[in-house]
């Protein structure tokens, strides 16, 4: 890491994103979902973190929400140690510069009514970087660094495979030379053989732009593989925060034990005992009192039921939960 | 379904790799394909097509001016007056012409020639004796014959001549009329849904108020109120009127495209509203807005003939299909009144209503799977 680990590139502070439930004749507000509890992460230069979870806990409304495609309920944003929470007009477009996403379905994300020149070229002309013929020529450029011929320019989305899509998607977001990406489960949507193509495109680039990432997915595996440190939500709440390696080793959250044994694994002797989680998810409009994964904990005891347990450090190791014992911290 | 991936392994193209840009075929192109091989919506939009060369061409094809002529000297237009009553030179108007030419041509100018329009015949008066060479007088009420095709009405005008001239009105109501309406509908559509909320909420009742009025009755009113109603007040207020469909599917198209991911990504990259409106949401949003447009002008056309035949219509000396109804409304016998209006606008509605169809079924995203 170039920069001190004390200045990381993005951080977000009790970041809190509710949606609205409304209903009947005048539109009333009869609840919240509460997509974004009170998450608080920080990135450093670099690096990439990777934030699992199952559907619906809140992960991509996290990677929407700070980049300010949603407006955050509460919290704050900090980019290169600059609040952003509230950033508006063109300091929000300067912003955008810096940050850009990827996301899940490369059928939905590129408009279809567009050339690929077009679409890659959409961020230079907006923010006004160099002339027709120099847009031109980094749309080409770009191209190539994303694995596509340059002969594509001119085509429409609908004449690529997902694989090449995605690749489009990844161009668009890399025309303006950004120092921070959300990849939003980039290569759910893709056939298996294209996914390791998309993810050894992303580590390159990775490389050759110093570009730093939040990776997203529910796939336990490949967030192994390409991050340095992986958070894990459940429910609107990251549950568990460590290092890559740390984490797959020594899961210490139940929910986490019972992620990575659902991993399936071709060598016997690395099979861990299957942990199966009773019931569902529980509904986020709604979320259980004291620790939110209690009804489908399989260890929970009564503290569980009432109090929330908060998230402490275990030696770089974050966890929430009453029950694991930790050196002098934590511990309920 | 998709093709290969094959930038994984450039090199290995089974075609050489142009080196040049290819164009792709864009959204539209693809569905002008798909709608070519419909055979009864291309048939319509030959026969809309065909209607469109006879309303520009109706003063070649019916007339008593000349296409073109020489006179005194000088070349003259005079068969552009039946678009625009002054375009007509006023030298054809004194020393006692009265506008008769094959007549007062040779006989103010023995050098002059002219050449005629296919049928000489007048949509807007009767023709007398002796006007061309020994054609006689046309009589009124006149039943088709070889002079008179379709006949002739109570003054003794030709029913084919009118019709020929009514194309242009047919056709500029639907196409004047709904464009309003698409300029409206897409309007107030696109702000209620991109915008949601209020803005919403303001629209979506204003629909339902014009909805819950019968276009007729406000139409009836307003010719009522005026002093002299033209048919251009009636095209405008058919607009006012027909709006309420285009806009409540532009609102609906908005409201999911506003969802889409690709408008995130614009969003993500900076992207202003204007722009997104225009750039991203509205070519998306136009394909289904275009069938609606299509019945549109089916229905404009249909209630212009509907006024007109109940005198509503466009003023009596304008030759609209509508107004050639009302005529033989009066007396049924006049069979030839009825039929050959109400067979073309029969046709023209029909051919509109079938490209709509069309329309719906080559960019019907779900078709188009199929399709393939």
């Amino acid at each position: 890491m170039s920069t001190p680990p004390s200045q990381p590139l993005l951080e977000i502070r009790h970041l809190k994103k509710y949606f609205p439930v409304r209903k009947g004749l005048f539109q009333r507000v009869v609840g919240n979902v509460h997509a974004v509890d009170d998450v608080s992460f920080a990135i450093q230069p670099g690096e990439t973190l990777g934030l699992v979870g199952e559907s619906g806990c809140g992960k991509t409304t996290v990677g929407r929400t700070l980049l300010r495609l949603y407006e955050p309920t509460s919290g704050s944003i900090h980019f290169q140690g600059e609040d952003v929470t509230h950033r508006g007009g063109s300091a929000l477009r300067q912003l955008r510069r810096n940050m850009q996403i990827v996301f899940q379905d490369p059928f939905s994300s590129l408009n279809p009514r567009m050339t690929v020149r077009g679409i890659v070229e959409e961020g230079l002309r907006i923010h006004h970087i160099g002339t027709k013929a120099e847009r031109r020529d980094r749309v080409e450029e770009i191209l190539v660094k994303v694995g596509l011929d340059p002969t594509y320019l001119y085509r429409y989305p609908h004449e690529f495979s997902g694989g090449q899509r995605q690749r489009i998607s990844i161009a668009r977001a890399l025309a303006l030379q950004p120092q921070f990406m959300v990849l939003d489960e980039p290569i759910s949507a893709l056939d298996v053989s294209i996914q390791s193509q998309i993810i050894n495109l992303l580590a390159q680039l990775k490389d050759e732009f110093k570009l730093t990432y939040l990776f997203i997915s529910h796939d336990l595996s490949v967030v192994e593989y390409i991050s340095d440190r992986v958070a894990v939500m459940y429910l609107g709440e990251i549950v568990e925060v460590a290092t890559s390696g740390q984490l797959y080793r020594n899961p210490l959250h139940p929910y986490t034990q019972a992620l990575l044994s659902s991993v399936p694994s071709i060598d016997p002797t690395k099979r861990r005992q299957r942990v199966v989680l009773p019931g569902d998810v529980p509904s986020p409009i709604n979320p259980p009192g004291g620790c939110r994964f209690h009804p489908r904990c399989p260890i929970a005891v009564e503290a569980c039921k009432t109090q929330p347990p908060p998230l402490v450090q275990i030696d770089g190791h974050a966890v929430r939960c009453h029950l694991v014992p930790g050196p002098g911290a934590g511990g309920a | 379904m998709a093709p290969a991936d094959r930038q994984s392994d450039p090199g290995a193209a089974s075609v050489p790799a142009p080196r040049v840009p290819v164009k792709g075929r864009g959204y539209w192109q693809e569905t002008w394909l798909r709608f070519r091989r419909r055979r009864l919506p291309m048939a319509a939009l030959c026969f809309v097509a065909l209607l469109g060369l006879i309303a520009v061409l109706s003063p070649c094809l019916a007339g008593t001016k000349p296409i073109v002529c020489r006179y005194k000297g000088r070349l003259y237009f005079p068969a552009t007056s039946y678009f625009n009553p002054r375009w007509e030179n006023p030298i054809f108007m004194k020393d006692r012409f009265y506008k008769i030419y094959p007549k007062n041509l040779k006989k103010k100018d023995p050098e002059s020639w002219a050449v005629w329009p296919v049928l000489y015949a007048d949509p807007y008066r009767r023709i007398r004796d002796g006007e061309w060479d020994n054609r006689k007088g046309d009589e009124i009420y006149a039943e088709p014959n070889e002079r008179n095709l379709f006949g002739t009405n109570q003054a003794g005008v030709d029913v084919l001549a009118q019709m020929i001239h009514g194309t242009r009105i047919a056709l500029l109501v639907g196409f004047v009329s709904t464009g309003v309406a698409a300029v409206i509908g897409i309007l107030l559509g696109a702000m209620a849904g991109y915008f949601g909320g209020l803005i919403d909420m303001l629209v979506s009742r204003v629909i339902e108020l014009v909805m819950c009025v019968p276009a007729i009755i406000l139409i009836l009113t307003l010719l009522a109120i005026l002093d002299k109603p033209t048919i251009w007040h009636m095209m405008a207020m058919l607009g006012m009127t027909g709006w309420t469909g285009i806009a409540r599917l532009t609102r609906g198209e908005f409201l999911k495209l506003r969802q889409a991911e690709f408008v995130t990504a614009a969003r993500a990259l900076g992207v202003g509203w204007m722009r997104i409106i225009l750039r991203h949401i509205l070519p998306n949003a136009l394909a289904p807005v275009l069938v609606p447009i299509s019945f549109g002008i089916a229905s404009a056309i249909l209630t212009e003939a509907g006024l007109s035949l109940l005198g509503f219509g466009a003023p009596p000396p304008n030759p609209s299909w509508g107004t050639l109804l009302n005529s033989g409304k009066q007396n049924l016998q006049m069979w030839w009144l009825i039929l050959f209006p109400g067979i073309a606008i029969f046709l023209t509605v029909l051919s509109y209503n079938l490209i709509g169809e069309g329309l719906q079924e080559s960019t019907d995203p779900r078709l188009r799977e199929a399709g393939k």
